[in-house]
């Protein structure tokens, strides 16, 4: 590993353009998602939006090869260290694919199971004021046993579930 | 594993034994391998959030609960803009880290305790921030347990959307503190000199890993809490 | 700048190694050679007998709740005298029977099964094997022992408090497990639950990263990755098991304590408690802790069979003084079950709810554990076949493992299909499939284990007369315990139930109960016959007189017969070949730190 005093000195110049490089990219993805987050505020259309969430989700990743692979360093390390590290990370295709796919099961099935959870998702609430009124729930929240909790929560609930008969 | 029979012969030699298959040192396999493992504890709080996200409704806009700025007027509008500054902090710590690892590679004691004093100083400005945001999210009623905010249709939100934030942001949190302490222990045994005695600064590089480790969960905590 | 220096940091054991010869090292006070020690075989034994203390208290309970299955009717005296406001008239309580299964299911499964297995074997055999002078960290390795000792103590603090320790199943699932009103146990006991996991989760980390940068980084030279023992394989895929899975249970177990102490609602929803009311908790989902709880959990089932199958390939090839048979087939058979089981956790999970379809693909994917399994199987058979078997206890277990691995595998296809899960779940076919194929056999092969490095560990030889009434009595009794469960879960008899008595379709079992209960009984005593040779033996057994008693080819045997801190006194031996040279040219076998010879056929 012993370099000679130039190599040396051209492989930190190198070093440190990359450095340089690595960081420009990162910024102008992160300000790329943000121009995106803006632009997403005032669109309607839900399809434009998705494929706009699915950009940014593409930026993300690549985000994370960048300071993975350049910022830890990952892309110089033996090939052997690399699919040490890479392999055994794609498990996380099928953890991430079950969990969600029942997740959104599991939304369907009280929907069509539970009327009263659908029907929480119909009725539109006042939009609370900020104030100390949600203080004191939020306090109360430590002190008070589950019963009386649910009194005080219930409160603020009241309009959100009004004569709804409870299925279960 | 399988590289073992494809690598080229100059690779296939590092699998005989007597030495480490990676040219490195246990400690940062270590380190690498431990990693990978808070990478799945982090991916199972992420996970967890997009399931029950995924079973929920309605889901609160994080433009309308993330709009607020230190010192500006009660009301002010500003999605996007604060987390934007502490997601460049976060970055910007990690440059002079990777800065710090390289000054350390090339044995520049000076080079290491410039860039260890700007990462750890990002990272307290971080964590700074983040304090303000949770005092703020306090104060307009949100915390573990409790949701002042309301669907994005206007319907009324679980307090699921605020448990996640802070349990995930927290623990996230914690992290960046832990890596905090980590460097300023690391810019102590380099004012020591420890580094300069042992002949390497393989501790700072292992720091190191750890730190892009904590910018890189924010990479996907930002994301997913504040764009999706 | 390199890291060569950083690499050879460990030859400063060299030096060490030479000055002793196993008997003691001057410096040592008995607080560093046997409490706080650093040697690897120290830590070992204290994981195997810790591991052991927990296995009698966790068989104890069993024989405990199965005293109520046998003779619901009968009274006990003697039981109130041990339990107290337990066992009320001399009956247990329902209460204190769930208590004592679920703390059965726990300390089984975490604290004997998987620290007392793994942590024993792969802090033993991993150095000794792979021809190491110790782990890479001998004092993460030491921390790792006293986080599983410390969770150990919460663990068993947890039977001692007032509202006695959880009572939900081993599995904590919620609410039982999020709602302090739910149950006595739910209360301080599952705090301490919780307390103690989360230590446990701490130790199987450090220790996992330990033995896998062990494997990775410190073989010796010329001990290629294809040149390892199959233990070590087996041990190495335990540690990223745990590594990888670990994580995430503690993930569930941090969702957990929120939802316990400060007002979250993960994973509650829409519930009403009896005498407390409505709770107010709204949009979690008790499924997303199931599924977290089983990410980790499928893949502990093999974190605890996994060294198992590698001792026993190991064993079974040296006492049949034949090389295993299709050693990269056994590779890739331990590779492909490592990956599998991060694919199945929800095999554990067809009748709670989850996605019929979702659940149509984890069929598909269980039912692909059947193909490295069989592999593993036949290649054992075939080693077996024709060989010159030397049946040593040890061996004994071994083969009893293959069988046990076999019955139990079999019914492991059958609950692996959704459509028959949802008549077999929660059934006592269940509990026999798993007790079979996860807990006695991996038993098996910590005793089998046990049994062949005994003379590693302490220089004696177990008793073999002892060994061998060990092994018939407990390989009859865990089929006469374990098999005829399955005709009772066929005939939809559920787990869990106090008391079968009382109901109408399952008295045709009472005489059947009281059966397996007492065949548990006997097989219990019989593991104290164990216990007693084994602690015998340490002082007083056969002392071991040659270098390599069972003519084996790793390297552990190279070391002097009690090694002491750094394992060889000179050099580390340097490997020219894989271990399992058994009858080849003639020789019957041929250790790994042979020079390969002028005139030898194909080498490996």
């Amino acid at each position: 590993m012993s370099h000679s005093h130039t190599d040396q000195e051209a492989h930190n110049a190198e070093a440190m353009a990359e450095i340089k490089k690595v960081t420009i990219i990162l910024s102008i993805f992160t300000i790329v998602e943000l121009i995106l987050g803006f632009w997403m505020i005032s669109l309607t259309s839900e399809g434009l939006i998705l494929a706009i969430k699915g950009t940014i989700v593409i930026l993300m990743m690549a985000k994370a090869f960048y300071i993975v692979a350049y910022f830890m360093h990952l892309k110089h390390e033996v090939k052997n260290l690399i699919m040490t590290i890479v392999v055994p990370l794609s498990l996380f295709v099928w953890f991430i694919g079950a969990f969600l796919w029942d997740g959104s099961s599991f939304r369907n099935l009280r929907n069509k199971y539970n009327p009263y959870f659908k029907e929480q998702a119909t009725i539109k609430v006042e939009k609370k004021e900020h104030g100390a009124a949600k203080h004191e729930a939020t306090d109360a929240k430590h002190e008070v046993a589950p019963a009386a909790k649910h009194e005080t929560i219930g409160t603020s609930h009241e309009t959100a579930k009004p004569e709804v008969e409870p299925y279960y | 594993m399988s590289t073992t029979t494809t690598a080229s012969p100059n690779e296939a030699k590092l699998w005989e034994g007597g030495k480490s298959p990676f040219n490195s040192e246990y400690g940062k396999v270590m380190m690498w391998y431990f990693l990978m493992s808070d990478a799945f504890t982090f991916g199972a709080f992420l996970i967890s959030y997009g399931t029950v996200r995924f079973s929920t409704n309605g889901w609160p806009n994080s433009n309308e609960v993330f709009k607020s700025f230190p010192f500006a007027p009660e009301g002010v509008n500003a999605p996007l803009v604060f987390v934007s500054i502490m997601t460049f902090i976060l970055i910007i710590s990690s440059v002079t880290m990777v800065l710090a690892v390289h000054a350390g590679k090339n044995m520049d004691k000076q080079g290491v305790v410039r860039n260890m004093i700007l990462t750890i100083i990002g990272g307290i400005a971080f964590l700074s921030c983040q304090a303000w945001e949770w005092n703020h999210l306090f104060h307009e009623g949100a915390w573990w347990g409790a949701n002042p905010f309301l669907n994005a249709d206007g319907t009324a939100s679980t307090t699921n959307f605020t448990n996640f934030f802070f349990t995930i942001t927290g623990f996230h949190g914690f992290h960046v503190f832990s890596g905090v302490v980590i460097n300023i222990i690391m810019l102590i045994m380099t004012l020591l000199d420890k580094f300069e005695q042992r002949g390497h600064y393989l501790m700072i590089e292992k720091a190191g890993l750890y730190w892009h480790f904590v910018d890189l969960v924010w990479v996907f905590v930002f994301t997913i809490f504040y764009l999706l | 700048m390199s890291h060569e220096a950083a690499l050879h940091n460990h030859e400063g054991h060299e030096s060490h190694g030479h000055d002793d010869h196993g008997h003691h090292e001057h410096h040592d006070t008995f607080l560093t050679k046997y409490v706080f020690s650093q040697d690897h075989k120290m830590i070992a034994k204290q994981f195997l007998i810790t591991g052991m203390v927990w296995a009698v208290l966790g068989g104890l309970m069993s024989v405990l709740f199965r005293l109520q299955l046998g003779y619901p009717d009968s009274s006990f005296p003697w039981l109130e005298s041990l339990l107290g406001k337990w066992a009320k008239g001399g009956q247990i309580t329902p209460a204190a029977y769930y208590a004592l299964v679920t703390t059965h299911g726990t300390v089984l499964v975490f604290f004997v099964l998987t620290a007392g297995l793994s942590g024993t074997f792969a802090n033993f055999l991993i150095p000794l094997q792979i021809g190491a002078r110790d782990m890479a960290s001998p004092f993460m390795n030491m921390l790792s022992y006293w986080f599983f000792f410390t969770a150990s103590m919460v663990m068993l603090s947890s039977l001692f408090v007032e509202t006695g320790p959880f009572s939900g199943g081993w599995t904590a699932y919620p609410p039982l497990s999020a709602l302090h009103d739910a149950s006595p146990g739910s209360k301080t006991g599952m705090d301490l639950w919780l307390i103690s996991m989360a230590l446990f989760v701490v130790s199987s980390l450090l220790g996992g990263l330990n033995y896998i940068a062990t494997i990775l980084n410190m073989r010796t030279k010329g001990m290629t990755m294809t040149r390892l023992p199959l233990t070590i394989w087996a041990l190495f895929f335990t540690a990223v098991l745990g590594v990888l899975s670990f994580p995430v249970l503690l993930s569930g177990l941090i969702l957990l304590i929120f939802d316990r102490n400060f007002g979250t609602s993960f994973y509650l929803s829409d519930i009403f408690v009896n005498g407390v009311g409505a709770l107010s908790n709204e949009g979690g989902s008790a499924i997303l802790y199931q599924h977290l709880f089983w990410f980790l959990g499928h893949p502990e089932v093999y974190i605890i069979l996994l060294p198992a199958l590698g001792m026993v390939s190991e064993i079974i090839s040296v006492n049949s003084r034949k090389p295993i048979f299709g050693y990269m087939a056994m590779l890739g058979s331990l590779f492909s079950i490592a990956i599998l089981a991060f694919l199945v956790w929800a095999h554990h999970m067809f009748v709670t709810g989850l996605n019929p379809f979702l659940g149509s693909v984890f069929v598909l994917l269980t039912l692909l554990i059947a193909i490295p399994s069989g592999i593993k199987v036949f290649n054992w058979l075939t080693t077996l076949w024709r060989g010159n078997i030397r049946f040593t206890p040890g061996m004994l277990f071994a083969i009893g493992f293959v069988s046990l691995f076999i019955s139990g595998g079999l019914t492991g296809i059958w609950l692996g299909n959704a459509a028959l899960d949802i008549y077999l779940h929660d059934s006592y076919f269940v509990v026999a499939h798993f007790h079979i194929v996860m807990g006695v056999a991996s038993m098996f092969g910590m005793f089998a284990g046990v049994y062949h490095w005994y003379p590693k560990m302490y220089g004696r030889y177990l008793n073999n007369s002892l060994g061998y009434l060990h092994f018939w009595i407990t390989f009859a009794g865990a089929y006469l315990i374990f098999w005829p469960m399955h005709y009772q879960g066929l005939a939809g008899m559920p787990r869990r139930y106090f008391d079968f008595s009382i109901w109408e379709s399952f008295k045709q079992f009472a005489d059947l109960n009281r059966f397996i209960s007492t065949v548990a009984m006997i097989v219990f005593a019989t593991q104290l016959l164990f216990l007693i040779n084994f602690f015998y033996s340490i002082f007083k057994g056969r002392k071991v007189t040659v270098l390599n008693p069972w003519e084996a080819n790793t390297l552990e045997w190279t070391t002097p017969i009690r090694p002491g801190h750094g394992n060889w006194p000179g050099e580390i031996p340097e490997v020219h070949r894989w271990p399992y040279d058994y009858g080849k040219d003639g020789h019957d076998f041929i250790p790994q730190n042979t020079p390969v010879g002028e005139d030898e056929t194909g080498t490996h």
